[in-house]
């Protein structure tokens, strides 16, 4: 399949995978650097180790301490943040333009040369151990912590922090080793967005990661979803119940992923959506409410969350199960309208901004390989019709519902 | 041209930004009324009241309203603070005008009364779930103790009380003293013709009524230092501040110094971030700078586990005390301007962004100020202007100390 013209693709000899959108005229460059490992990679008794490495990565090189390497990335005034997802770590960076190749030396040196220092190391153990306390204090996120493990299971379900006992096992050795393990040139996707020249960057990249790391081969391999439609509760004292629930998709892969997103635009895109609409406009039970989508490589998973108070939890989860079933029977043709031209014209707006440009090929490079035109990603949006969204839902019944309520009280509705 | 800055006969202003790089347009009307603007039994009503403004007009019902920013495709919302209330939608340049008159529409509310009671469980709900997030406590026990008796110590939201007891007759008499062209500005950024902004905008406010003005804003009393404590037990972190007067957004050259020595004191690559968190006390240390516009407080906080709570506050004053001792440096200070130089240039890249940027300027200094205006301020800042900032803004005396979560700390 061939580029198109406003994006370079190319395999590197070193193995990295680079992707360039053009965008001539524009005053900073947005680079998003994704390393093909993740918290799927972590050995059981280990949970938490990606995290660590995450956070030690930046801590020192065999050339900058930690903090000169912040300096450095300072003294060209670069915006850098770091993350670590169930498949990938995510470096992103955005700058002037003039910068971006310093930057590049800067990220290639973080990414090469990683000391790990002990102290360091036993630092981010300490910290990750007060941020999992944290949690705790963090209803909406514990909801969604607690959901993912009955979503994806034992591997692709599990939170960045671990828990207590593995996190306090970690030693500045292990993080090494899954550095020396899982990092490499060959499992390297980076994509930039900005006035830029591909060769240039061409040639900087072959040779900050030539010979770099020898992963084995399957970072790009899609892991397996383990659904487990099971309720759970957890009792907390809280003003609010969280009810957060979910359901197989599809991949962003998929055909049908199009409609998916129409779909759930639907259902929660704006205040005219179904769920703003009856939850929240009608009845008042909620302040917040929402449905999203997640996608692990293999797989897809539909959210919806609200959080209420006690008294009105029942009658809430009642209201969103009927809302989802209720897509099948009677979508109008006005809502399919406006919802897909809310998807269409957002992406157009935001279109302005570098960053999103950044975001969404590396979104790309990660699901397919290969950039994807926004033309044609509109076009898909726009083909959706109301029978491709009743086909869909027949297809992909919420028949088997997963649920996770957090608060002082238990479910009593069926669903 | 930079701005378009002009009165309509209606008497409401329009401040308009063009963008000639951009393909989008965002819009806002800014409200000057806000929390500090009310009296203590309608605590809540300049909130409650942004609700009620997306629930209906004489021309459109809540649905129409909603369908009417969904159609759009706009990124919208609105929010209130103490001192503002703000509505606004950014969408592609074609559908501007479209934008402004469904914002406009919305500023001249029916407050129905039939969706009054629905929506106030709604602001019930906000309240309950601002109840679980120990950061809304934080925020509130500051508040009310640094600006003790002062309106400014009231919560945005207000409380179960002063939301349950409120009528949509005093809201609505209260809508009628704020929601009136004086009190109002426009302000719109992106790819624009002013012009056609100007004569649609005069078209549509047209007849607006006029109000008397917003009642004069009294500053708050004296700053009281000392020792707030809120136990509750619920939560698992503590959190620690160390509060101190600051000065008033409207004093544009301490503000910018004020700015600056909470990044380098709090932000990112910051003395708190190296000293404190990566020295394992907390995993949250930072500055904050409450900013109003004819006051303002600079807090010292983090979030710890309850038992490191005595050594994240000894930290805290000691990065204090140090600063003060030594000032910074004029790498700490180049860093600042770095960053700052490259989150303009974002800014300036997208409409929304400046649109929040301008109604800010506007409320605050009265008029709109440039990127390069204010990347000019930063730049003037030297090591000098910090140490005297420091000597008239001290963080080492006479402080509130506020702790809040489940240890009972410091003992009485």
């Amino acid at each position: 399949m061939s580029t198109p013209q406003e994006f370079f693709h190319q395999r590197l000899s070193n193995g990295v995978e680079l992707a360039i959108e053009r965008l001539p005229g524009r005053r900073t460059v947005a680079c998003d650097i994704r390393m093909l490992t993740g918290l799927v990679d972590e050995p059981d008794e280990l949970l938490g180790l990606a995290h660590i490495t995450e956070q030690t990565i930046s801590k020192g090189t065999a050339e900058h301490s930690g903090q000169a390497l912040s300096d450095a990335f300072d003294a060209m005034g670069i915006q850098h943040a770091s993350w670590v997802g169930r498949e990938s770590f995510g470096f992103r960076y955005l700058c002037l333009p003039e910068y971006v190749g310093p930057a590049f030396d800067l990220h290639a040196e973080m990414l090469r040369l990683p000391s790990f220092p002990d102290e360091s190391c036993q630092v981010a153990v300490a910290l990750a151990g007060q941020e999992l306390t944290a949690l705790e204090d963090e209803p909406d996120e514990l909801a969604r912590r607690e959901l993912a493990r009955q979503a994806y299971g034992s591997r692709l379900g599990r939170h960045a922090l671990g828990n207590a006992r593995t996190l306090r096992s970690i030693t500045r050795d292990h993080v090494s080793e899954f550095w020396r393990t899982h990092f490499g040139a060959a499992r390297l996707q980076v994509v930039l967005a900005g006035p830029l020249e591909p060769s240039r960057v061409v040639d900087q990249l072959e040779r900050s990661f030539a010979g770099f790391g020898n992963p084995p081969d399957d970072g790009r391999l899609p892991r397996p979803i383990e659904f487990s439609p099971v309720r759970t509760h957890r009792h907390k004292e809280l003003e609010q119940e969280q009810i957060h629930m979910c359901w197989p998709g599809v991949p962003v892969q998929s055909d049908e992923f199009a409609v998916e997103r129409v779909l759930l635009a639907i259902l929660s895109e704006g205040m005219s959506s179904r769920l703003f609409v009856e939850v929240r406009e009608k009845l008042g039970l909620v302040y917040w409410v929402g449905a999203w989508h997640e996608h692990p490589r293999s797989g897809g998973m539909i959210f919806v969350g609200a959080s209420t108070t006690p008294q009105r939890c029942d009658e809430t989860f009642g209201v969103l199960l009927r809302e989802v079933d209720r897509l099948a029977e009677d979508i109008t043709e006005d809502e399919l309208r406006r919802a897909k031209r809310g998807l269409i014209a957002r992406t157009e707006t935001h279109g302005d901004i570098t960053r999103a440009h950044a975001a969404e090929l590396a979104s790309d490079l990660f699901y397919f390989g290969r950039p994807r035109p926004m033309a044609a990603k509109i076009a898909q949006i726009e083909a959706v019709t109301a029978d491709d969204v009743r086909g869909y839902l027949s297809r992909h019944p919420r028949d088997r519902l997963s649920v996770v309520t957090l608060g002082p009280r238990e479910l009593k509705a069926a669903g | 041209m930079t701005f378009i800055d002009q009165v309509l006969p209606s008497g409401l202003r329009v401040v308009i930004e063009p963008m000639d790089a951009v393909a989008s347009a965002a819009a806002g009307f800014l409200v000057r009324t806000g929390a500090r603007d009310e009296v203590p039994e309608q605590a809540g009503v300049s909130h409650f009241l942004e609700h009620m403004c997306f629930k209906g007009t004489p021309k459109r019902s809540w649905h129409d309203i909603t369908i009417g920013f969904d159609d759009l495709g706009s990124t919208y919302n609105a929010f209130t603070s103490k001192e503002r209330t703000f509505y606004f939608g950014w969408v592609r340049r074609g559908d501007l005008a479209a934008q402004i008159e469904l914002l406009a529409d919305m500023m001249r509310s029916t407050l129905p009364p039939d969706e009054f009671a629905t929506e106030k469980n709604v602001i019930l709900e906000e309240i309950a779930m601002s109840r679980d997030q120990i950061e809304h406590h934080v925020y509130d026990l500051i508040h009310e103790r640094a600006f003790d008796g002062h309106p400014l110590g009231w919560p945005v939201l207000g409380d179960e009380k002063t939301v349950a007891r409120l009528t949509r007759d005093e809201m609505h008499a209260y809508f009628s003293q704020r929601y009136h062209p004086a009190n109002m500005v426009l302000v719109v950024a992106g790819n624009v013709d002013p012009r056609e902004v100007l004569d649609f905008a005069e078209r549509l406010c047209d007849g607006w009524p006029a109000s008397a003005p917003r009642p004069q804003r009294g500053l708050p009393g004296r700053f009281a230092p000392g020792t707030a404590m809120l136990h509750l037990e619920r939560f698992k972190q503590h959190s620690v501040c160390w509060c101190y007067p600051g000065p008033a957004l409207i004093d544009e050259r301490d503000s910018e110094a004020a700015d600056a020595l909470a990044a380098i004191l709090g932000g990112s690559n910051s003395r708190f971030f190296w000293n404190i968190v990566q020295q394992g006390i907390a995993p949250v240390a930072s500055a904050w700078r409450v900013d109003y516009s004819d006051c303002g407080l600079m807090v010292l906080f983090g979030f710890c586990e309850p038992e490191h709570a005595p050594a994240l506050s000894v930290a805290l004053q000691r990065e204090a005390e140090r600063v003060t001792r030594e000032g910074v440096t004029d790498e700490e200070l180049g860093r600042v301007k770095n960053r700052r130089r490259t989150s303009l240039v974002v800014e300036a890249e997208s409409p929304y962004h400046r649109l929040t940027q301008l109604a800010d300027d506007v409320d605050v200094f009265g008029r709109p100020r440039t990127v390069a205006e204010r990347m000019e301020a930063v730049e003037s800042l030297t090591r000098e202007r910090l140490a005297e900032y420091l000597e008239r803004w001290p963080i080492t005396r006479d402080g509130l100390m506020v702790s809040v979560g489940p240890r009972r700390w410091p003992e009485a």
